[in-house]
């Protein structure tokens, strides 16, 4: 690593696009060499010539042919992303940061708490305690959206909801018709579950206010401050700890993050915005 | 043996001449009142200004220029010798290196930039009416990350070693001109002024706090003060580009998936914003106090180099006349 240069992409081509709600969609991607990252880390994508962005990847950690991102569409990047077919060429850099702490999740009870597009890294957390089954207790994933439509990787949380020692509770802020599961923020779905607390870990990402407002109700809970863990998003650039965009107080969120436990940066300013 | 050697001047002016053939040579010219590094040339050697403080522009824009691309890495033709560089500039490279050069990635241009630039250090015969490099611990004389350090006395050049790289610069010196060693009276001369030059310094400086106590006075401080003095902050951004120690970055997407890095500074709006909305420096005065908080806050929890070397360029820079010594000041009176 120390002898690479780090801000030059690899290729990959675009394998797939998967329209995932009207605002998400994922790209399936090979890269030209195989890539390894550890799940909760993040990679920044480059669209030749116009911009790059940060994503963590939504695929598992144990597949290094390909791997796949789920993004919004929320700005100038992800728009032009949004606006590819397959089969373009664009550029990875990373795996940047630090991400979910695996061994800290064996022989827990692991809550895992997804907002909208958040579930994007979780997926790939996911995959990894799916294949690590037999060294947790349980899973419980408790993911809200905005509404029925929004609701991402419906296939996936079908096949996840029939393995053993996975639970999923859903919930979005506006019902329609079709929609059998619960109503309201995602907070609403912690008042419910079935969960050792002492014997459990909790990892929260989603958007800044479900984050927050989560953290408030596990620690309501009974949750300790440092069972928490949550994956920040802030203006990561170059990945590597320098170009400063992503200080958040005196951490680099792309080196010494994404991925914290709630007492190390809930001092830090405005940690939520 | 002692490490300084002396020649005059005009035997000095004649080996840069000499040794331009083989290096780009950039010392302190005059500009107006002020002196900036410029690249010299034949016409120009007898016009480089001597043992004057700080330059316009900060060491750093060597290393990390505004503008470069860090994919397709430019190769250079030639060394650089820089000439002028004041003691504060040299210490900022401190944080520089522990930023750049790090453990787990050393950046390739930054790498280059440094390895490819022979440094001669420059006491300060004077100063200028912002300079503290005192009150944070820095010598007005270069003691560090440099190769030879220069002080001209009337009108002889004395060189003092202090790496290998200096060394061999003294020996490629010597197939043009003959050095000598010069006396004790006149090192002493030298360490004289040197002392004379700390003395005012820490005289003029005396009410100030020191890098130590900056970063708990601005923890104890509240949102007022802040809001006071960026009262006239237009957000220019002119304080961060001009710190030898403030290096944020924009990276730019050049064709080819090749990457531009482009100096940039958390004083401008948006500058941590992301692309769902939300901005934690969203308003002016929080902008304002954050690189106050990242030099004497938060570097300080992650770095052992200091980030502010007192050397005041981010006072004259200002065009809304804050100055970071007042408000430290007020901080520590309150």
């Amino acid at each position: 690593m120390k002898g690479d240069n780090l801000y030059k992409p690899i290729k990959a081509k675009v394998l797939e696009v998967i329209e995932e709600s009207p605002t998400i969609k994922s790209f399936v991607m090979k890269p030209e060499t195989k890539f390894y990252f550890k799940t909760g880390q993040f990679i920044e994508v480059t669209l030749d010539g116009i911009g790059e962005a940060p994503f963590t990847p939504s695929s598992s950690p144990l597949v290094t042919d390909q791997l796949e991102v789920t993004v919004m569409k929320t700005g100038y990047v992800t728009e032009r992303m949004h606006q590819m077919q397959g089969g373009e060429t664009v550029g990875i850099r990373g795996p940047f940061g630090r991400g979910y702490p695996l061994e800290k999740l064996y022989d827990k009870e692991v809550l895992v708490v997804g907002g909208g597009c958040g579930f994007a890294p979780l997926r790939s957390l996911l995959y990894n305690l799916e294949a690590d089954k037999d060294k947790i207790k349980k899973v419980t994933f408790c993911y809200g959206s905005k509404n029925p439509k929004e609701c991402i990787y419906e296939p996936y949380i079908q096949r996840i909801k029939k393995i053993n020692k996975f639970e999923v509770m859903r919930t979005v802020d506006e019902a329609d018709e079709t929609w059998t599961e619960e109503v309201g923020v995602a907070t609403v779905l912690l008042d419910k579950v079935d969960v050792n607390i002492d014997e459990s870990v909790a990892v929260v990402v989603g958007p800044p206010i479900m984050m927050k407002f989560s953290v408030q109700k596990l620690k309501e809970m009974g949750y300790p401050e440092n069972k928490i863990y949550l994956s920040m998003e802030k203006n990561m650039s170059c990945g590597l700890g320098k170009c400063g965009h992503c200080m958040m107080g005196e951490y680099f969120v792309c080196k010494d993050g994404p991925v914290f436990r709630y007492d190390e940066i809930k001092d830090q300013p405005d940690i939520w915005k | 043996m002692s490490n300084y050697h002396s020649l005059s001047k005009q035997s000095w002016e004649k080996a840069l001449s000499q040794m331009m053939k083989n290096y780009h040579i950039y010392a302190p010219l005059a500009w107006g009142e002020s002196q900036d590094y410029e690249r010299i040339d034949e016409d120009s050697i007898s016009e480089i200004i001597y043992n004057h403080p700080k330059p316009a522009s900060p060491l750093k824009t060597f290393f990390l220029p505004v503008k470069e691309n860090v994919v397709n890495i430019e190769k250079s033709d030639k060394k650089k010798i820089i000439m002028g560089i004041p003691s504060c500039d040299l210490s900022g490279t401190n944080i520089l290196d522990e930023m750049y050069l790090d453990n787990a990635f050393t950046d390739p241009t930054y790498n280059k930039n440094r390895e490819e630039s022979i440094l001669i250090g420059s006491d300060c015969h004077s100063l200028q009416e912002h300079c503290h490099c005192t009150t944070y611990g820095i010598k007005p004389y270069p003691e560090e990350n440099h190769d030879l350090t220069l002080s001209r006395i009337n009108d002889t050049i004395y060189l003092q070693v202090h790496s290998n790289k200096g060394e061999q610069l003294i020996r490629e010196v010597k197939e043009f001109t003959p050095l000598t060693e010069p006396t004790e009276n006149e090192i002493q001369g030298i360490l004289d002024k040197r002392k004379s030059v700390e003395e005012e310094l820490n005289k003029r400086n005396s009410d100030l706090p020191n890098y130590s106590d900056t970063g708990d006075l601005i923890n104890s401080s509240g949102d007022e003060i802040w809001k006071k003095h960026s009262e006239t902050c237009v957000s220019c951004g002119a304080c961060a580009t001009i710190c030898p120690t403030c290096t944020c970055f924009l990276l730019l997407e050049k064709p080819g998936f090749e990457k531009v890095r482009h100096l940039d500074a958390c004083q401008y709006p948006g500058f941590e914003k992301v692309a769902a909305g939300e901005d934690p420096l969203n308003e002016l005065y929080k902008r304002f106090r954050n690189r106050y908080m990242c030099k004497y806050v938060w570097k300080p929890e992650k770095f052992e180099s200091i980030a502010c070397t007192g050397c005041g360029r981010c006072i004259e820079a200002c065009i809304g006349n804050i100055s970071k010594n007042e408000l430290f000041l007020e901080l520590k009176n309150k």
